[in-house]
């Protein structure tokens, strides 16, 4: 069994508790524009090109069979590429492979309360690939969370949650127009399955509410959320700001990428209040 | 009135609004500018000066120093006595003969014993001493006695001088009483046993001399405990005295340029730990110190905390949070595994529990240890030696043939260092040390000098250490790394093409150079087969050095620094193999060469212990940076805790960690005035970044995580 994998990466703070390895899986089901992670959206293989890294030295097209006029994305030239401008972006991982790279930092989620979690994309699609990869550090003593946005069927959720420890879990916003406009998708499952989760979950769950300036930052949509989420049962909520270090990636995808503005830090302050 | 942090969070305010001020100013240069203003003493009206021996002529300066050093008694202070001669901060004894010219240098590198004073004051010292006088019969042992005689008797005038001086103002009256007791007679609290250290401390400053402290909660604890026990005592009181001595001890800050900026006179705290009976010392007075630089930052007591399996989660939180703070002010030590070391350079178990440190992090035994260290470059040995300077007729076969030549090159180094610097060290029966400069004031505080006759610098001690320190090895492995995966696995270019292609700084091989740089994982990324090419040469430094261990009463013995070095030895060095032009700026000690660490800092841990760090008996530090929006979470904590508990069950040996980016210091760079007292970890000490030189502050940016 494989995954699309993008990144796994190591020494995070910010993915749960403690120290934490993020495996971040390829593919999801919306389309948020403020998307931080553009190049995690499409479930198969992307190139990325970083044209500010490149120095036109022209490998990439000596070694592309189809001379960079059509792409299979086979790789190639990302090897050849020096400077790496040229990144391939989704990889097949075993079960094995991905346990083996989450395992290297066994001893500081130890020393740190910390652990794996999968992200994405979101990984829930890749369900089958997920509870085992769940699993197998579950067996291993490892701490495991997953990250997602819900909008996935009910039954996906009660296939892992005997071996997730922690939900990190996304509301975007409250009214479905709204959610419709940003993500492309209705909220109406996201809710019903944060709802389920927090009744029949026995673990921990953190909501937590990406503020995007221009979107959903404003106090009747962000009172609403927490009118909601205070009916539920989860351990805590958190307020991310919305940030511009994903912006490159929709250039390195040929994409435009939608304008957004980072909340100020005395707004997040007042809205960390409604919650 | 608030003090530099680079976090999103405000430093707490627990001191007394005057205490803060008093803070404020001495951070801010007030007595800095002061001590500059009188550099020296003059020798020049002393009959026969030039004509006396070199021990005769200390003697004058030391009692020329006590008689007319200015007096300093700062407004409010708590504590008394100050070293108020500036060329004591350029590392001198502030006496002059000839006023174009500074006379003696003084001593460093060094944790003196302040145990001793507290337990029998100078007067006790001064007894043993007269003691020594009489048993001893060699003429050369006498006159050393005798001056130490003398240094007490000129601490005494200088001493005195305060206490006149104090007797004159008003509001002094407990400060005064104090100085009745100490330093001359036993500490019988914890106010008199601050001042004590305070006023040693003082006097071997004013002479010259950077010692470290040492252990502090050590020396302090018991005092505080029975004070607070008894109730002649709160503990807000006693954080306020506290306060006090690190606000006098920033009284050598002057805000002036030099190359590796101000703020480093190594004046060391060490805390926590076990004792000598292997039980843990924290105690109250180790979290003042912590509460007293979380408040002010003051950052000129570099501080280490001793951590060992059995640390309490509550101290590991308290050092996270202060470092959070930023300006690299704590430092930690891998208590568990420097007693390993420790035992196995041969230290008695209850002598290894007492260990301090000289300044940086060279660990040694305080009051009982003369330590030296000899740095070289290990890249250069590559690349002038082995690699002979690029020559264009060199060849290897195999990477293994070129490992142990590079092997057999530094064995010549180590050579070398201990003719040059053990041998020269010693008299023809490599036993007796020769003549050096006096330091007595240093033999005071240190045991055994006295009883033996002998001084510090030759052989009075009970441990004399020469440790070689290599520099450069995360480059040397790095290159090695390189030429192994381009030229024998790879090989995507020869030998001697790749020697002509690093001859000419790479020069029209811009893309070989990218794709080497940029496709292999160097040191820093948990990357085993380069890890285990530095864990391999550390390994074999170590074993080459203890074979002339214990050959004479000089200890030899290995360690691995840069310090700041790796600015100074940038210029000489060629292209490096793995992608770096001649002349950058590499490695700093065994942290990873900058830009080429993309795994984080558990990773960066995990490759810096693969090595057997214990075999580094004098040390091995790593530096690991953060930037402050990354650790602004309350999660932060317990990563920082995590990344402490980690590096010491992977058996590491010293970390500092701080926490800056680079734009607050591209900021400074460019608006010193705004940034006086942003303070960053050079190495084994920290300095504030707008006193650097250039070269310097570039050097601190360029390992800034970007």
């Amino acid at each position: 069994m494989r995954a699309k994998i993008f990144d796994i990466q190591r020494n995070s703070f910010v993915d749960g508790p403690g120290i934490r390895t993020t495996v971040f899986l390829k593919g999801c089901n919306l389309n948020c524009k403020w998307c931080h992670n553009p190049e995690s959206q499409l479930p198969k293989t992307q190139l990325l090109f970083y044209q500010s890294k490149c120095v036109s030295c022209g490998r990439c097209k000596e070694v592309c069979p189809h001379a960079l006029k059509t792409c299979e994305w086979c790789g190639r030239c990302a090897v050849q590429c020096p400077t790496g401008a040229r990144e391939v972006c989704g990889k097949e991982y075993t079960v094995e492979e991905v346990f083996c790279e989450v395992a290297k930092d066994r001893i500081f989620y130890q020393t740190s309360g910390g652990g794996v979690t999968f992200s994405g994309g979101e990984c829930m699609l890749q369900i089958e690939f997920l509870r085992e990869i769940l699993k197998k550090c579950k067996e291993q003593g490892i701490h495991t969370a997953v990250d997602t946005a819900g909008d996935v069927p009910w039954e996906y959720f009660e296939k892992i949650m005997s071996v997730t420890d922690l939900f990190l879990y996304d509301i975007k916003c409250f009214s479905d127009n709204l959610h419709r406009e940003g993500t492309g998708n209705s909220n109406e499952l996201i809710l019903q399955n944060l709802q389920k989760l927090s009744e029949q979950f026995s673990g921990d769950v953190i909501i937590r509410v990406p503020v995007i300036g221009g979107f959903n930052d404003r106090e009747e949509e962000l009172k609403q959320i927490a009118t909601f989420v205070k009916k539920l049962r989860y351990k805590k909520t958190e307020l991310l700001p919305y940030h511009e270090m994903g912006n490159y990636k929709y250039e390195a995808l040929g994409r435009q990428y939608t304008s957004y503005y980072v909340p100020r830090q005395e707004e997040m302050e007042k809205y960390r209040t409604f919650f | 009135m608030e003090f530099y942090t680079s976090s999103k969070y405000k430093r707490p305010i627990r001191l007394d609004e005057k205490t803060r001020e008093f803070a404020y100013e001495s951070l801010h240069c007030k007595y800095g500018r002061d001590t500059r203003k009188v550099p020296y003493v003059s020798l020049k009206h002393i009959a026969g000066y030039e004509t006396m021996s070199a021990l005769d002529q200390y003697n004058c300066a030391i009692l020329e120093i006590a008689k007319t050093a200015p007096i300093r008694i700062c407004e409010g202070e708590l504590v008394s006595g100050a070293a108020t001669l500036g060329d004591a901060i350029g590392h001198n004894v502030p006496a002059r003969f000839d006023d174009t010219r500074e006379e003696m240098r003084s001593v460093s590198h060094l944790t003196v014993d302040f145990f001793e004073v507290l337990e029998i004051g100078m007067d006790g010292i001064r007894a043993k001493a007269e003691e020594a006088f009489k048993k001893h019969v060699d003429p050369e042992k006498k006159a050393f006695i005798k001056s130490c005689i003398h240094c007490i008797e000129c601490m005494e005038i200088w001493h005195n001088r305060y206490v006149e001086a104090l007797k004159e103002k008003t509001g002094f009256e407990t400060v005064l009483e104090n100085l009745k007791t100490v330093p001359f007679r036993p500490a019988r609290n914890f106010y008199e046993a601050v001042q004590s250290i305070w006023c040693c401390f003082a006097f071997l400053r004013l002479c010259g001399n950077w010692p470290g402290i040492g252990r502090i909660d050590v020396l302090l604890g018991h005092y505080l405990k029975a004070d607070l026990e008894c109730g002649k005592l709160t503990l807000e009181e006693a954080r306020e005295i506290l306060a006090h001595f690190f606000i006098k001890g920033c009284e050598w800050i002057t805000g002036e340029s030099c190359v590796s900026g101000d703020a480093q006179h190594y004046q060391n705290i060490i805390l926590a730990g076990i004792n000598e009976c292997g039980h843990e010392v924290t105690n109250e007075v180790t979290y003042l110190v912590l509460d007293i630089i979380e408040e002010t930052g003051i950052s000129d007591f570099p501080v280490t905390v001793r951590i060992n399996k059995n640390t309490e989660e509550k101290l590991l939180r308290r050092v996270a949070e202060v470092i959070r703070f930023g300006g690299g002010v704590v430092a930690v030590y891998n208590e568990d595994l420097v007693l390993e070391s420790l035992a196995d350079m041969g230290y008695p178990q209850e002598e290894a529990r007492k260990f301090a440190n000289d300044g940086c992090w060279e660990v040694q035994i305080p009051g009982k240890t003369n330590f030296s260290y000899v740095p070289f470059d290990g890249l250069k040995i590559l690349q002038h030696v082995t690699l002979k300077d690029y020559d264009k007729t060199l060849d290897f076969e195999d990477f293994e043939t070129l490992f142990e030549q590079y092997k057999k090159d530094l064995r010549e180094q180590i050579e070398m260092i201990y003719r040059q610097r053990v041998l020269e060290k010693l008299q023809e029966d490599n036993v007796h040390f020769k003549t050096a400069t006096p330091c007595t004031v240093v033999a005071l505080f240190e045991q055994s000098c006295i009883e033996r006759g002998i001084s510090y610098h030759e052989g009075g001690t009970v441990y004399n250490v020469i440790s070689p320190h290599i520099g450069g090895l995360p480059d040397v492995a790095n290159s090695l790394y390189a030429i192994k995966k381009a030229v024998f696995d790879e090989k995507i270019v020869s030998f001697k093409r790749f020697m002509k292609i690093l001859k000419e700084n790479w020069e029209n091989e811009e893309l070989l150079r990218k794709h080497i740089l940029n496709h292999y994982q160097y040191y820093g990324n948990d990357n085993d087969e380069v890890d285990f090419i530095a864990a391999e040469i550390l390994d074999d430094f170590s074993d080459m050095c203890r074979k002339y261990d214990k050959e004479t009463p000089i200890r030899f013995v290995s360690g691995v620094s840069t310090f700041g070095r790796q600015v100074d030895w940038a210029p000489m060095r060629l292209a490096a193999p793995f992608g770096r032009k001649s002349g950058e700026v590499l490695s700093g000690n065994l942290s990873p060469t900058p830009g080429t660490d993309t795994s984080g800092a558990a990773a960066i841990i995990q490759s810096y212990c693969k090595a057997d760090l214990k075999k580094q008996h004098t040390g091995a530090a790593l530096d690991i940076g953060f930037i402050p929006s990354n650790i602004d979470s309350d999660n932060a904590i317990s990563a920082i805790v995590g990344l402490i508990k980690g590096f010491v069950r992977l058996g590491g040996y010293f970390m500092q960690m701080d926490t800056v980016d680079r734009a607050t210091l591209i900021e400074a760079q460019k608006n010193p005035a705004n940034y006086q007292n942003l303070s960053v970890r050079v190495s084994g000490w920290n300095a504030r970044f707008v006193t650097m030189s250039k070269e310097w502050q570039d050097m601190i940016i360029e390992k800034t995580e970007k």
